[in-house]
């Protein structure tokens, strides 16, 4: 069996196995579409090699060919060859039926979860000192204000919060607050879901404008009580440099 | 020359099988892990006939599979509730290219004048907050139509705001709405023509995906007082509402037209390596 055609198919699955199973230990996941780009290319690659003299190309094709006219083949080889010449119209048919076939899914949605800032709420400095009392003030307006959807334990489960789309944010995970600095929050805080840009989705939001309901100190006093019950820490600008 | 078609034969196989392969092989990516929701979508199932529009117990309910949607207390802005009795709704949706009916069905443990429900549905082109379409900062918002029921009311009536403080009935009534309860479980039913003509109205074109909340109040007399009312209730955050379009046959045309293809692709093929090897 070894040839050109079988070594193509080892190359293949080769680096398929690598792309799919090995790399992902050493770094991210690839998208499913670059793996396929990438053996695409490796298939185009070896296309053009085995295509370069007479020989390769025949020795490339020519099981293919003998394959699919049936030349010298026994029994199950001409099932084989069969089976390929029903499945190959099915296939088509299923695809086309796939592609065309209205789809019961909603449109899909692209909501950016931490949209830029307008720029007065840009770099805004807290303005109330990181203490025991600072902390328990922030904590006590937290307990009343934000804990029924953001939840006792800043885990974002609060008793309100499963009513929601988009759940409320969970603070414990480093990929929220941790990530955003205090004026960031100070904005999210005060202007709520209503004040976001349109790549936001203002309109599903249910965060509150609580600028109608708390004064700037309780919202940056808030903000020190969530950062500390989070066990997480602002973003500063010095980390960024 | 042989050699040249046997190339473009070999590519055209290639690629075939490829696209073919590669389809199985990579579909597309799994949506990232998390928690999976009940339901993202209403399915306004096509039917035949008149719609039990006036019969929330009806069989032909049964028809027609339902969403389910959690409900939060209404604590986006005040008056707040920290918990409200119903949690949950099942939703279910008929139309028969006329008429639309919605049967919404939630548990609450007593039966109350006060008792009431909503469906909420964006108007227009312009995206409106959940919350009675009130003013977003950034971006222009649109307004919302309000189908709501009470059980004292006995009826449907058709409402439209664009902000807190803008919620008021319209002068065109097009919504009917019954409700009965049994057992601790409220089923109610709204219907409207799918199209009403009116520009305050939600305008229901199968096929088209529309934007739909719910709130739902329990009316029950504690200490003298209504328990929920006003803003005070049970609501979700927008999620899809979709009435079923006519069946389109001519997609089975194009299956048999592709394997079709396919069979002549397959002889084309062979017959072309025949050739070649005679060549």
């Amino acid at each position: 069996m070894k040839g050109p055609l079988f070594n193509t198919a080892v190359v293949l699955a080769g680096i398929y196995v690598f792309l799919k199973f090995i790399l992902p230990l050493f770094t991210a996941p690839l998208p499913a579409s670059l793996i396929f780009l990438y053996l695409a290319l490796t298939l185009g690659a070896l296309m053009i090699f085995y295509t370069m003299s007479g020989e390769s190309l025949e020795a490339f094709m020519g099981p293919v060919h003998r394959f699919l006219v049936g030349e010298g083949q026994t029994g199950v080889a001409n099932i084989a060859r069969l089976l390929v010449f029903i499945v190959f119209p099915l296939l088509v048919g299923w695809q086309t039926y796939t592609k065309l076939a209205p789809s019961d899914d909603p449109p899909p949605e692209s909501r950016t979860i931490h949209p830029a800032p307008p720029g007065e709420f840009v770099g805004l400095a807290n303005p109330y000192p990181k203490n025991n009392q600072t902390i328990q003030e922030g904590k006590g307006i937290y307990a009343s204000n934000c804990s029924p959807c953001h939840g006792e334990n800043f885990d974002g489960k609060g008793l309100a919060a499963v009513g929601f789309n988009p759940p409320p944010a969970n603070f414990s995970d480093p990929g929220t607050i941790a990530q955003l600095q205090e004026s960031y929050l100070f904005w999210r805080i005060k202007k709520g879901g209503v004040g976001l840009p349109v790549e936001g989705m203002p309109w599903k939001s249910a965060m509150p404008r609580w600028e109608h309901e708390l004064s700037d100190e309780k919202i940056w006093k808030v903000i020190i009580g969530e950062y500390d019950g989070a066990h997480q820490s602002p973003r500063t600008w010095e980390e960024e440099e | 020359m042989a050699g040249r078609k046997i190339l473009m034969v070999a590519l055209v196989t290639t690629l075939w099988y490829g696209w073919l392969g590669a389809s199985w092989v990579f579909p597309s990516d799994p949506p990232p892990a998390g928690e999976e929701l009940e339901s993202v979508a209403v399915r306004v199932y096509l039917t035949e006939g008149a719609l039990p529009s006036d019969d929330p117990h009806s069989a032909v309910w049964d028809s027609a599979a339902p969403s389910e949607f959690k409900l939060a207390p209404q604590v986006h802005w005040p008056d707040r509730i920290q918990e409200a009795t119903v949690k949950s709704v099942k939703v279910r949706g008929l139309h028969n290219g006329q008429d639309v009916a919605i049967l919404v069905e939630y548990q609450d443990p007593t039966e109350d004048a006060a008792d009431a429900a909503a469906l909420e549905f964006m108007v227009g082109d312009k995206k409106a907050h959940f919350a009675h379409g009130q003013e977003l900062l950034q971006v222009e918002g649109g307004p919302v139509n309000i189908w709501y029921w009470k059980k004292a009311n006995g009826k449907g009536t058709d409402m439209s705001a664009k902000g807190f403080k803008t919620l008021r009935p319209q002068d065109q009534q097009d919504v009917s709405a019954t409700g009965a309860w049994q057992d601790g479980t409220w089923k109610v039913v709204f219907s409207r023509p799918l199209e009403t003509g009116d520009e305050h109205d939600v305008q229901i074109n199968p096929g088209e995906w529309i934007s739909v909340a719910f709130a739902f109040w329990d009316g029950q007399i504690v200490d003298g007082a209504i328990k929920e009312q006003g803003s005070q209730k049970a609501v979700s955050s927008w999620w899809y509402i979709r009435a079923e379009p006519q069946p389109d046959n001519s997609i089975y045309g194009y299956v048999v037209l592709g394997i079709a293809m396919a069979v002549g692709f397959e002889f084309f093929l062979i017959r072309k390596i025949r050739r070649g090897n005679q060549a």
